[in-house]
Formats: C-alpha cells, sequence, structure tokens
C-alpha cells in the first residue's frame, strides 16, 4: 500500500526553481533516505510535503487521500477540515526539536492527541508512557525540554510525532544540531524504529546509516532527483557524476 | 488641618486611584493584545490602520486624549459623556494604554522562533489553538518586565485623572495643598504612590518567579 | 378597555406630578484651589465665599446642591456638555462671551494687583519693567497679561505662569520672581496669611467684575439665582461671609436697598 505519493512536485522561490518536478512514493513498512548537498531542495521537498510549505505544482497524496492535486500545472490544495483529517496520518521530527519549552515532557507528546485527535486521556497518557519507556527517558516525563540534553529533547520529540499514530514518519536532519557523541542515541532510536517496520522519510547527512537503515535511497541535486535506488548501490556505488563527487566528500 | 486629617482626605481619594488603575488594565491588556494582532495582520490597510492608531496614541499627551475623550463626542454629536467623569478617564486610559501594550506584545510575539509555530502546525493545531496554547503563555513570560515598566507607570499617571477634575487622590492633596498653603499633602501623595508601586513591584516579582519554571 | 385607558391616565398624571415635585439639583461648577473663593476647607469640605453664598441662594430656592470640582481651564467644556450648571467661583465675567452664556450680574468689582515682597524696591507699575512677574495660568490676571494687557506684559523681564497661586508665592519667597499679578481678593487673603513681609501696590493694573457664568439657555435659572443672591444682600449675609473670608469689602458692588 502507497502512504506516500508525490508526483511532480515543482516550487520556486522567486526565480530560484528549487523544487523541479519530483515525483516519489513510499510504500507502507519502507524506510527512504534522501541524501544530498545543502540547498539541493531536500529541506524544502519535506517541508512541502509536511504541509510547512506549499509547493507550486504537482500532486501530493498520503493514503490515497489528496492533498493537492495538480490542476494544468497549479496545485489545488483540498479544504483545511481535509487537510487538517491528513495532517494526523504524518509525523515530522525536526533538527531542531522544536519542543514546547513551558510544557512539561509528559505534556509535550500528549497534548496534541487528547486536544486534537480528541483521544481518552488514560489512553494517551498510557502510550505517552510507554513511548517514553521505549526511548529511555521513563523517569523524566515531569522534566522540562530546558532540564534535558540536546538527544534527550530530539527523544521526546520522536515520542511528541509517535504519539499521534502516524502512519509515516519524517525527520528532517535530526541529529544536525546534536554533538557528535549525542547523534548515537538519536541513531538507534530510528534503527528501533525500522526494526518495528514504521514507515519513514530521513532526509539526514550520515551516509554509513543512510545505507545500513534504508531501503531506499534518493539522492537530490540541483532540485531534481539525480539518482535512486537500492541504498548499497547508491552510496558505495554511485553511477552518476554528481553523486560520485558529492559522496566522496564523506569518505 | 492636622497631618492625619489631611492623610485620611487623600485616603478618600485612593479608591478612585485604585479604580482608575485596575480597570486600565483589565481593558487594556486585553485591547493590546488585539491592537497587536491587527497590526502584524496580513492585510495591509489592517496593519495601516492599527500602525496609525498607535502612533497617534503615543504620539500625543495623554492629557489631550483625556481633553478628547472627555468633551469630543459632546461638541461633535451633542452627547456627553462626562456625567461621571470615570467613564471618560477609563476610555483615554485604556486606549492610550494598549498603545504601549501593543508594543510589547508584538516584539514579543515577532520574537518567537517560527519553529514553535511549524511544530503545533504538524501536530494539526489550529491557528487559534497554537495562538493561545503555544505563542502566548511564552510571549506573556518574555514580556512580563517590560509590562511591569508600564504598570509602574500607570500608577503615577492616575495623577492625570485631574484634568477632567475627578477627585481621585493627587486632586485631593493639590487642593489641601493649596487651601493649606502646606508642601506636606505632596509628601504625602509621594508615599501613597511609592506604596503602591513597591505593591505593584511586589506581586509582578511573584508572577515573574511563578512563570520561572521553564527556560 | 375604558378603565384601562382611565387607570394610564391616572398613572401618567401621578408620574408627573412626581417629576415636577422632584427637587432641583443644582451643579456648582468651581476650582477647588481658589481660596478664599472655593476650596477644601479644614474639616475636608468644600468651602469659601462662593459656596457659602451658593448654598444660601440654593437654600432660598430650595434646590438641592451639588458641588462640583471643576479644571478651570476646561471650565467653559465642562458647562457645555451639562456637567455643571454654572461656574460660580471668582469668574471674571468680562473674559466671557456675553452672546454665548448668560451672565449674572457682577457681585464683586475685583481690581487686578500687584503683589511684591516688602523690599523688592517695587511701588508703581511702571517698576515692573525688566522684573519677572508669575501669575497663576487661567486666571483673569493671566487673561488679562496675555491678551488686553499684553503691552504692559511686554514690559515686564518675563510673565512666568503656575499652576497655583500657592507655587508662585513659593516662587517669590524663594526670589526666583519678583512679583504677582493677582486679583485683590486673592492678594489681601495671602498678606493676610503671610504677614507684613509682603505688600500689594496702590494702584490696580486692571478692573474685574466677578459673577456667575449660565448656559445661554438658562437665562431663567440666572434670574432666580440672580434674586436670591439680592436677598442675601439685604440680610446682610454677603458682608458678614465677605468680612469672615478677608475679603477687600470694597470689591463688594452689590449693596442692601
Amino acid at each position: 500500500m502507497k502512504i506516500l505519493e508525490i508526483n511532480h512536485m515543482r516550487k520556486h522561490f522567486g526565480d530560484l526553481e528549487v523544487l523541479n518536478d519530483i515525483s516519489l512514493s513510499v510504500e507502507e513498512g519502507q524506510v527512504v533516505s534522501i541524501i544530498g548537498p545543502s540547498g539541493s531542495g531536500k529541506s524544502t521537498l519535506l517541508r512541502c510535503a509536511t504541509l510547512l510549505e506549499t509547493m507550486d505544482g504537482g500532486d501530493l497524496a498520503y493514503l490515497g487521500k489528496y492533498a493537492a492535486r495538480d490542476v494544468s500545472g497549479k496545485a489545488v490544495y483540498a479544504s483545511s477540515a481535509e487537510l487538517r483529517s491528513i495532517k494526523s496520518s504524518f509525523g515530522l521530527v525536526f533538527q531542531n526539536f522544536n519542543l514546547f519549552p513551558h510544557y512539561s515532557v509528559l505534556k509535550n507528546i500528549t497534548e496534541a492527541p487528547i486536544l486534537i485527535q480528541k483521544r481518552p486521556k488514560d489512553e494517551v497518557y498510557a502510550h505517552a508512557r510507554e513511548l517514553l519507556k521505549q526511548m529511555g527517558l521513563a523517569d523524566r516525563e515531569d522534566a522540562y525540554p530546558y532540564q534535558l540534553s540536546g538527544g534527550q529533547q530530539q527523544r521526546v520529540s520522536i515520542a511528541r510525532a509517535l504519539a499521534m499514530q502516524p502512519k509515516i514518519l519524517f525527520f528532517d536532519e535530526p541529529t544536525s544540531a546534536l554533538d557528535p557523541e549525542l547523534t548515537g542515541e538519536i541513531l538507534k532510536v530510528i534503527r528501533d524504529l525500522a526494526a518495528q517496520h514504521m514507515t519513514m522519510v530521513i532526509v539526514t547527512h550520515e551516509m554509513a546509516f543512510a545505507r545500513d537503515v534504508s531501503d531506499h535511497v534518493i539522492f537530490m541535486d540541483g532540485g531534481v532527483i539525480v539518482e535512486q535506488g537500492n541504498p548499497f548501490n547508491i552510496i558505495n556505488n554511485p553511477q552518476q557524476e554528481r553523486t560520485i563527487q558529492f559522496l566522496s566528500r564523506f569518505n | 488641618m492636622t497631618i492625619t486629617a489631611m492623610i485620611l482626605k487623600m485616603s478618600e481619594g485612593l479608591g478612585r486611584t485604585f479604580s482608575i488603575f485596575a480597570l486600565t488594565l483589565v481593558f487594556s491588556l486585553p485591547l493590546g493584545l488585539i491592537i497587536a494582532l491587527l497590526r502584524m495582520s496580513k492585510i495591509k490597510p489592517i496593519r495601516y490602520i492599527a500602525q496609525v492608531y498607535i502612533s497617534i496614541m503615543r504620539g500625543t499627551p495623554l492629557m489631550l486624549q483625556l481633553l478628547v475623550v472627555a468633551y469630543g463626542p459632546f461638541y461633535l454629536f451633542g452627547f456627553s459623556v462626562a456625567r461621571n467623569k470615570l467613564i471618560p478617564i477609563i476610555i483615554a486610559f485604556s486606549l492610550n494604554y494598549a498603545a504601549y501594550y501593543a508594543e510589547i506584545y508584538r516584539g514579543g510575539i515577532e520574537a518567537m522562533p517560527v519553529g514553535q509555530y511549524e511544530a503545533a502546525s504538524v501536530l494539526g493545531y489550529s491557528k487559534m489553538q497554537t495562538f493561545m496554547r503555544i505563542i502566548l503563555p511564552q510571549v506573556v513570560k518574555h514580556i512580563l518586565p517590560s509590562i511591569t515598566n508600564e504598570v509602574i507607570t500607570l500608577v503615577k499617571d492616575t495623577s492625570f485623572a485631574f484634568t477632567l477634575a475627578y477627585q481621585e487622590m493627587f486632586s485631593i492633596g493639590k487642593q489641601i495643598a493649596n487651601s493649606q498653603t502646606s508642601f506636606m499633602p505632596f509628601v504625602i501623595a509621594g508615599v501613597f504612590y511609592y506604596v503602591f508601586n513597591m505593591l505593584v513591584a511586589f506581586l509582578m516579582n511573584r508572577l515573574e518567579n511563578r512563570l520561572n519554571y521553564y527556560r | 378597555m375604558k378603565k384601562t385607558l382611565a387607570m394610564i391616565l391616572v398613572l401618567m398624571f401621578v408620574l408627573s406630578a412626581a417629576c415636577m415635585a422632584e427637587t432641583v439639583t443644582f451643579k456648582m461648577g468651581f476650582d477647588a484651589e481658589y481660596p478664599p473663593y472655593t476650596y477644601l476647607g479644614d474639616d475636608g469640605n468644600y468651602t469659601g465665599f462662593d459656596i457659602e453664598m451658593a448654598q444660601g441662594v440654593c437654600d432660598i430656592l430650595g434646590w438641592e446642591i451639588e458641588f462640583v470640582p471643576i479644571n478651570w481651564d476646561t471650565k467653559l467644556f465642562s458647562l457645555d456638555a451639562g456637567e455643571i450648571d454654572c461656574i460660580w467661583s471668582g469668574l471674571t465675567i468680562d473674559v466671557i462671551d456675553p452672546e454665548a452664556y448668560t451672565l449674572s450680574m457682577a457681585y464683586s468689582d475685583n481690581s487686578q494687583m500687584i503683589l511684591t515682597k516688602a523690599d523688592s524696591g517695587i511701588a508703581t507699575i511702571d517698576d515692573l519693567a525688566g522684573k519677572i512677574v508669575g501669575v497663576q495660568l487661567g486666571t483673569s490676571a493671566d487673561i488679562l497679561l496675555s491678551g488686553d494687557c499684553a503691552d504692559l506684559a511686554a514690559t515686564f523681564g518675563d510673565l512666568v505662569r503656575f499652576e497655583n497661586y500657592n507655587v508662585c508665592f513659593t516662587e517669590l519667597m524663594a526670589g526666583s520672581i519678583d512679583a504677582i499679578a493677582i486679583d485683590i481678593g486673592v492678594a489681601a487673603n495671602k498678606i493676610a496669611e503671610y504677614g507684613d513681609e509682603y505688600v500689594m501696590l496702590d494702584e490696580s493694573w486692571a478692573a474685574e467684575k466677578y459673577g456667575i457664568c449660565f448656559r445661554k439657555d438658562d437665562a431663567e435659572m440666572c434670574a432666580q439665582v440672580e434674586g436670591a443672591f439680592m436677598q442675601l444682600v439685604e440680610d446682610g449675609t454677603y458682608i458678614a461671609l465677605a468680612e469672615k473670608y478677608g475679603l477687600d469689602t470694597s470689591a463688594l458692588c452689590l449693596a442692601a436697598e
């Protein structure tokens, strides 16, 4: 089953073509990594997919439901009520965590499921505690974000996204804001999620990680998909000149 | 007139001084927020009107605004709001202070990192929910010291009510000073204002401490 | 049907009778910082020559009096807007436009004087040339020196306007001004209070008349007040109060027949 489907996505900022005819789809249980130099459009792709930016043209669908449809070259978005219901099918983990500083860890995780999804409180709290346990933060539910390390904050933000029971989880460079010794703990959490067959799209600079965890790797540059396929082939044996050049910097 | 008699007589006006203070806060704090939001509106004319409003309210003396509110309606429409002088005073003070608060709110709101809006958006919060639950509580914490400043100024500004001959504490003090040819009422007024402001500073400080549970 | 109509008529009659029986409330507007005419007394109640006269007038007319302190700078606004029914507070009626307002007869001829320190060396109006003269903002002295008597003011070194005469006096004591331009009644009162360190020049530089100002369409009210006022002149209250408040009795221009 296709969880996410993007057809011919286009986006420009002024004269700059940031995304040029991007198409991709993600199957249930699939882990897709997007790599590429900064400015390649990979973050914009993620932001368009999570409705933080509006694309200019193309289709965007979750579970077969269209968030936006291309009508003669222009993206026409669904009503805000439909978009709100579509939003509950995906989650996003930010580079800078973006936890709510005035909420405790537990409230950060539970408010949206209770307030937005109107799920019963008991169930939401039980689920949140289970997620915190899974993240190794069972004893920190009353802490405030400022009392946590960067790695702990990122784990809370992953728990916050998971508490919404998304069908697909996006990661926008989830380790870029962390000290090198803290990236490992986040990568481990993502690996565990992959093992549980969580559907994920990960924008990352961690090449070895992308190779090990993903089912599919996409290399983007200049707003287009340059090369994609099996992780091992793309990262260890790239065919395109631009991919080779990019990866050579990491070895 | 003994000093005790002076203090007692001036205390009669203290209730009025406090009414001006409290009612102005009750109306100007929410009004300031609304004006701040209009000032940041995406619709250009609304933004412009709010900007002009703020610039007039901050650019003209409060005393003049008091006179315009009290007597403007009468000369324009033959309709007097000055019977109960507290009404024009509260209107003028609230309109004036709301302009100052609006700019404080705006500074606080604009300083909020965009990531907070994005996190809320992805979680499905509506614009209203995002503002009321995520943005505003954090803004309040950040702007509290500036608000305290304005609140303390407001305590002292209540004496401007003499413009409409509203018999608040300072007006009565001036009358006693005049009839008794004494400087004492001004000393008493100074002590009253100082104690009032100590109280305000104490309460605002407690509020700040209560919001210090996070950073 | 007829019964109902009759009931309504009776009700209307009773109500209108009740309205007519309601006592008139006379809102007397005054400057609460203008002794000895209108000021806050030692007992914390408003008192003064004008206050007691107005009280006496209302007692005669059977009106209820309400004392409304006003901001002297905006007294005509307050009168126009109906906050008060009259301005009665040592008001110089010469400066009020008689076309726009109803003015009572003058009850005091209030000359404008100069008050100075006894040792100031100022003996005549001409001596004020180059001197610094203080005045209370918005008083008739101020209005005259800014308007009709601007030529005189031009001879001064400077004309300084203060918020009230209390401040004027402090400045005079401190020596930062040389003289005060002031109504005769107020000047006499101040000298009585401060003793002979201060003197009033013999010559007045302008003559002023005190009266009561009403709204244009309140001529009837003005006439009623004038009538009652004359009764107080007749029975001696007028003179007695003037003496009580230390007014210069020579300024009293109304006399019993």
